[in-house]
């Protein structure tokens, strides 16, 4: 029960894009078609499942025994690049048309803000190896649906008659700050 | 004290770890690639209009190499470019043909009426879905140049008549006009192609509509077929469609058109 509570607090209630404002750029500049969208979605559920698995042993079993904890951001974000590069590689090989449809979003994930604020987040808020793992799936999932819904909102702005000093970006962050505004109310979703 | 050593160790620990890891990878996992695809990428002209029918040049160099797509493929490039791609495969060069895009509408403002006043966005693709288009007749030219926002080379430009223009000497035939026209009014034919064309893409059979709709809509009577010396005009689909090995621009055709949609190139 704890479980799904925590899945669906991360991935609706703590929304990243909506709720905490992280991963702005790929939400804003991938987001022009949904299958797009779908793809970095996909590809970042992937890299942040990875990381954090990764991530919280190494802080848990190598770094507080050690008393590195202040060294947190440059080791994460140093896993984190060299992880995806190793899938990079794995995948160009084991799998082209995963790669040919992943590989252009897979460099960018590495500098996603939501990548390294996830894993974060796991440490602070004191998560237990299956609770990080729960809470970085849900937060992903949470990524991929405000992917998918901002690509949609999209494919009707681009149709719409915006007015001229709208037009472009500034009605993407109106929408997006609309759509926000309707995150807030999952609010009273879980006690 | 302890702490610098710690991280230090640490992290060094780290960066060599993943860094073996990083090199492992690329000898496991490495992947030949072509170098001929990167020559052929650099023969193209790079302007990943997708006239080849490939999601653009890298895709077209990558294809052409494992013998996929014809070296010709490359319709921007022309024939220059086809002749480096063959050469740089081994193979004997085949000539291109250079192609132009023309525009089988000629219901300019004048001839063609509008079924009502249109206020919602100007582009094609929302007048085609919100009301099939501006005009009475459901095949012509929508005209507010969806064609000319995409072409990639400036070829088209919009006439005062309420109709694009195709630049014939920039034209490449790419076809991004003929994707983004709602109406399909975009046909293409050999730059070089001498005869008569009909400018009508009207495929309706209600005549007394056709009259109704554009004064330069294709009456389909046939009238063309019939006076035609050469024997070059088919008719059989409906709108006039000509023979370019048969045709001689004689004209007679022209004149024989009740209409006035054929016209010499």
């Amino acid at each position: 029960m704890e479980t799904i509570k925590l899945f669906i607090k991360s991935a609706l209630i703590d929304n990243v894009v909506f709720i905490q404002y992280l991963a702005i750029c790929p939400f804003i500049g991938m987001t022009n078609d949904t299958e797009k969208a779908t793809g970095m979605g996909l590809a970042t559920t992937f890299v942040i499942m990875l990381a954090t698995a990764v991530t919280w042993p190494l802080y848990k079993l190598v770094m507080v025994p050690l008393g590195l904890e202040f060294l947190q951001t440059l080791f994460f974000i140093l896993v984190i690049a060299s992880l995806v590069q190793l899938v990079e590689f794995f995948l160009k090989k084991m799998s082209p048309g995963l790669y040919n449809a992943m590989g252009v979003y897979l460099a960018l994930i590495t500098t996603n803000c939501a990548v390294l604020g996830i894993t974060i987040n796991c440490i602070s808020k004191n998560y237990n190896y299956v609770q990080s793992l729960v809470y970085a799936f849900g937060s992903a999932m949470g990524f991929l649906i405000s992917m998918v819904i901002m690509s949609g909102v999209r494919s009707r702005v681009k149709t719409a008659n915006v007015p001229k000093a709208f037009a472009g970006t500034p009605i993407l962050y109106i929408c997006a700050s609309l759509l926000s505004l309707a995150f807030l109310g999952f609010k009273g979703l879980i006690k | 004290m302890n702490t610098i050593i710690y991280t230090i160790i640490v992290a060094a620990i780290i960066a060599i770890l993943l860094g073996i890891l990083l090199g492992l990878f690329k000898k496991i996992f490495h992947v030949d690639t072509d170098p001929k695809v990167q020559l052929v990428r650099d023969a193209l002209s790079g302007a990943n209009c997708g006239g080849c029918g490939l999601a653009g040049c890298d895709a077209f160099a990558a294809a052409v190499v494992k013998g996929d797509a014809p070296t010709n493929g490359c319709v921007a490039g022309g024939s220059d470019c086809a002749k480096k791609v063959a050469e740089i495969l081994g193979q004997a060069g085949v000539e291109v043909k250079p192609k132009v895009a023309f525009l089988a509408c000629a219901g300019t403002k004048e001839c063609a009426q509008d079924k009502a006043e249109y206020i919602g966005m100007k582009t094609c693709k929302a007048a085609q879905l919100t009301m099939s288009g501006t005009k009475k007749c459901a095949f012509g030219c929508i005209g507010f140049g969806d064609c000319v926002a995409v072409c990639p080379f400036g070829a088209l430009s919009m006439g005062d008549d309420g109709l694009p223009k195709v630049n014939k000497s920039k034209c490449l035939a790419c076809g991004k006009c003929a994707a983004a026209c709602p109406k399909h009014l975009f046909k293409f034919i050999d730059a070089d192609t001498k005869g008569a064309i009909a400018l009508c893409s009207n495929k309706s059979d209600n005549k007394p509509q056709i009259r109704k709709d554009c004064s330069k809509g294709c009456f389909k009577c046939g009238m063309c077929a019939r006076k035609c010396p050469e024997q070059a005009i088919d008719v059989s689909s409906g709108l006039p469609v000509i023979d370019y090995t048969k045709c001689t621009s004689c004209g007679t055709c022209v004149s024989a058109c009740v209409d006035k949609v054929l016209v010499i190139l």
